[in-house]
């Protein structure tokens, strides 16, 4: 964190001053460079660790504020007791279902959308893109989405989590970017010139060419799904389907209330305890897949997402 | 109500109806987004049934002398063919899923009624989304069970014909609701809107302890003893007692908190205020509504709480009261009521010991036990009184809608599980409870009635309803609960001491401003005015005490009054008074 690569020697040769004198001032705005990205990493370092040690800890220890930086009487209790809430086990299946079929689709259905609109011979494309946009600013708001849910019959069952608002015209725009700057319309010609179809373009060209748009959109679309629990909420009253986030949430809320409305002490200090013992051991657990996920995808997300986003 | 096509295309009305309803849940344009095709309303038949008469009472029941409460009584089923009700019930984690739930089977194999249930998730804001939503869309259940409607939104629904008004079907199928209104009129009261209909079935809980628990405060009798001081009694002994524990630093290298003062979880309410205000004005804490000879007012601009924020602010200023006194969370609270190497609070307010340090009830040794219930104090005018809850209990529990073509069913239904042994089975889990021998001791010291297996229900084992269904809770059922002699929970200290320190003192119910309901447009001016008011009265409170105002100061006074003045303190004070007198009838 602390070397100053090159810069040291230079300054001991010792035959340019002005370049010394210039090498002394980049030391200092090195040092100040690293010490505040350095300063930057421990804050966004330290809960992540905090909430590992709290997870692994005895739970009367984090309760006391013994855990401030390494686990306190090693225990796995609290990852034992989460199996006991088959709630947690069965949202976390869910919360895969739902971020698997959620990415898939979504990808599949941005590339389709994305494709055409990137080819400069697309009639009405304007109108088009113009229509997507439109949603991506306005959009009916909570109740006509409800309507619309209700009835095409998705209420309640695992489509409502995954079909309303499957696309996401962002990502649409960052793939067409993409297709734009990467597939020439030169290599459409000659496609076209040597009896390839579009579609037959599309799945043997285009496709094997933006492995990684795919990524980005795969990976960018799990996420979301992973962390969303607002539409579970509104469209799922059947406790087998709710995702873990829904789950995790309800944990949380749940032991969080005005003690003087509590009528049953014992029920208040039940809760205490349950949201004591799950709370850290919860967050490692709904965390741990995205970080699983995110080391293989990520040599194609950044260069997916920077030439995506090189034109507008 | 325009009826909707429930199938095919959405009409536009339906539509601008829904969206009216998004932005404001409250207006009565709202329910024309329902009126499914099915007939609305109940069916004739609902009525034609003759009166319900209560079985013959269960012999054998340790019933303690002049025992007021349910009572355990022959049952049989509700219904002879397969009935079947769709009821919109909120997540939780102790019930587990509805439909598994152990139970559920069980009432379920008892009344013939069958349940479908569909579960909310979330907190209670989640849950009003939800349900706004479902009502603007025309999804509605046959009943909401455990749904916290606030009394202004049943008197809105209720007005809207959306929720039914159970009066002629409790009056006829409801024979333990009608015990229950006879043993506490104040229920009846609760339970009635404006309009003079009954849209709830209600919940009582006579919680004993929970009438004093808003201001309930705990000083450490060990430390008490150290210093060689009594439990003080004026608000002059108490900050000795403050003083010496300071002095005397019991916690070591200047830890010691002598009076910690923090933010509630939940509420995010301050808890400075709560207790010693009620030595110089009588205190409800937030929103500080009082009645003074039918006069609503509200404390915070009262000379009282001028005096009380003084002398708040002469304990800040010796280091008495902690410097983070508004802005310590419940968590940092927590963290130092279980500090490892020793207590480091002298006094705390909270509904209970776990308020602020881990409850183990097994250890007699425990922390918790060193704390006790500090009376409330004499102000220099001689003035106490302890704020004293005379309305807790009520919980709007099963809300039928006009969908439910059977609202006589699901009255029986819930007056069902007001029986002593069903309510046991909802409460404690089938088969984890039994009648209380002869002789066993109860919380109130006189013979016990029931008693649960375990220390308290089981959490894990998902066969409980967690009191999300219709109970009556007696103030006699609550204390019969059997004392294990050898495994002695917190319940009956905590009775006993809210029934030597703060019953004495209590308020006159006069003097408490009752749980009103409001209509519609005032509703929402009232949520708006109460934040802003709240927000003003919290800062300068702070302000003031922490000695960067001073409420000795006449123009500072005056300033903080003419702010109050400013966002709306006037109209809201004329919303509650109308909302009272109109409660009052």
């Amino acid at each position: 964190m602390t070397t100053t690569p090159a810069a040291p020697e230079r300054e001991s040769d010792d035959y340019l001053p002005a370049a010394v004198k210039e090498t002394r001032a980049d030391r200092i705005v090195l040092i100040c460079n690293y010490t505040a990205l350095g300063l930057f990493s421990l804050a966004v370092l330290y809960p992540l660790v905090y909430v590992l040690s709290a997870a692994f800890s005895e739970p009367r220890n984090v309760q006391s504020g013994e855990v401030w930086l390494w686990p306190v009487g090693l225990s796995l209790e609290s990852f034992r007791s989460i199996f006991d809430y088959d709630g947690i086990v069965r949202g976390f299946g869910n919360s895969v279902v739902y971020a698997i079929g959620g990415a898939l689709l979504a990808t599949a259905l941005t590339l389709l959308a994305a494709y055409p609109l990137s080819r400069r011979d697309l009639p009405g494309k304007g109108l088009i893109l113009g229509l997507f946009l439109f949603t991506m600013m306005f959009n009916g708001g909570l109740i006509p989405n409800y309507l619309v849910v209700d009835r095409t019959g998705l209420l309640d069952t695992r489509w409502a989590m995954i079909l309303p608002t499957a696309m996401a015209v962002w990502n649409v725009i960052i793939t067409r970017t993409y297709f734009q700057t990467t597939i020439p319309e030169e290599l459409a010609e000659s496609a076209r010139v040597d009896g390839c179809s579009d579609i037959g373009f599309f799945w043997r060209v285009v496709l094997p060419l933006s492995k990684p748009i795919i990524a980005v959109n795969l990976l960018f679309y799990a996420v979301a799904q992973w962390n969303s629990w607002f539409n579970a909420l509104i469209y799922l009253t059947s406790e087998h389907l709710f995702p873990l986030q829904l789950v995790l949430r309800q944990i949380l809320v749940q032991s969080n209330v005005d003690p003087s409305q509590v009528r049953d002490v014992a029920e208040l200090l039940r809760m205490k305890e349950l949201q004591e013992q799950l709370k850290f051991s919860l967050i490692v657990i709904a965390t741990i897949p995205p970080l699983l996920v995110y080391p293989f995808v990520q040599k194609h997300f950044v260069k997916g997402a920077m030439v995506g986003s090189l034109q507008g | 109500m325009q009826p909707a096509v429930r199938t095919g295309r959405i009409r536009r009305r339906t539509f601008v109806a829904g969206a009216a309803g998004l932005t404001a849940a409250t207006t009565s344009g709202l329910l024309s987004g329902c009126g499914p095709d099915e007939a609305v309303g109940a069916s004739p038949e609902s009525l034609a049934a003759p009166p319900a008469t209560p079985g013959p009472k269960l012999g054998g029941i340790p019933y303690p002398d002049g025992y007021v409460g349910p009572v355990a009584r022959k049952l049989g089923p509700i219904v002879t063919e397969p009935t079947k009700f769709v009821v919109v019930v909120p997540q939780d984690l102790t019930v587990g899923d509805w439909a598994k739930n152990k139970f559920t089977k069980w009432l379920e194999q008892r009344t013939g009624i069958t349940i479908e249930f569909r579960q909310i998730a979330g907190a209670d804001e989640d849950v009003t989304i939800k349900v706004n939503a479902m009502i603007a869309a025309g999804d509605i259940p046959d009943a909401f069970m455990g749904v916290n409607f606030s009394k202004s939104q049943l008197y809105l629904y209720g007005a809207q014909n959306l929720f039914v008004d159970q009066t002629p079907y409790t009056d006829k199928y409801a024979p333990n609701l009608q015990q229950m209104f006879r043993d506490y009129p104040l229920a009846k009261k609760l339970a009635t809107s404006p309009d003079g209909n009954v849209y709830v079935y209600p919940s009582f809980n006579d919680c004993y302890h929970c009438r004093a628990g808003k201001s309930r405060t705990w000083i450490n009798t060990r430390w008490l003893k150290q210093v060689g001081l009594a439990m003080p009694k004026t608000t002059d002994e108490f900050r000795e007692v403050l003083r010496a524990f300071k002095k005397a630093d019991p916690a070591g290298r200047g830890r010691t908190l002598p009076f910690v003062g923090y933010k509630e979880d939940g509420t995010n309410q301050v808890t400075v205020d709560k207790f010693v205000m009620n030595a110089f004005l009588y205190n409800p804490t937030s929103p500080w509504l009082v009645v003074d000879g039918g006069k609503v007012n509200a404390a915070y601009s009262q000379d009282g709480w001028r005096e009380g924020l003084k002398y708040l602010r002469t304990l800040y200023a010796e280091g008495l009261l902690n410097r983070d006194a508004f802005s310590m969370t419940a968590e940092q609270l927590q963290r130092a009521g279980n500090n490892k190497d020793g207590p480091l609070l002298g006094v705390f307010q909270g509904n209970y010991w776990g308020s602020a340090m881990d409850v183990d009830v097994e250890d007699p040794t425990a922390r918790w036990h060193d704390y006790e219930a500090l009376p409330p104090l004499e102000g220099p005018d001689g003035f106490r009184v302890a704020n004293w809850d005379h309305y807790t209990g009520f919980d709007p529990r099963l809300v039928i809608t006009r969908k439910c073509r059977r609202p006589d069913l699901l009255v029986r239904w819930a007056d069902f599980q007001l029986d002593l042994e069903v309510m046991m089975a909802a409460y404690a889990g089938p088969g984890s409870w039994s009648f209380a021998k002869r002789g066993d001791k109860a919380i109130s010291g006189k013979q016990a009635l029931f008693g649960i297996s375990g220390t308290w229900a089981p959490d894990k084992t998902k066969d409980t309803w967690a009191q999300r269904n219709p109970n009556y809770r007696s103030g006699d059922f609550r204390l019969s609960e059997r004392v294990d002699p050898t495994k002695p929970t917190f319940e009956k200290p905590l009775y006993e001491q809210t029934r030597d320190r703060y019953f004495p003192y209590r308020v006159p119910i006069e003097q408490q401003f009752p749980p009103v309901a409001l209509e519609g447009d005032q509703a929402a001016l009232d949520a708006s005015l109460s934040l802003d008011l709240s927000g003003e009265v919290v800062q300068t409170m702070a302000r003031f005490v922490t000695g960067k105002g001073d409420p000795a100061d006449d123009g500072q006074w005056n300033d903080y009054l003419g702010r109050l003045d400013k966002i709306g303190l006037r109209p809201y004070l004329d919303i509650q008074q109308a909302a009272y007198e109109s409660f009052q009838g």
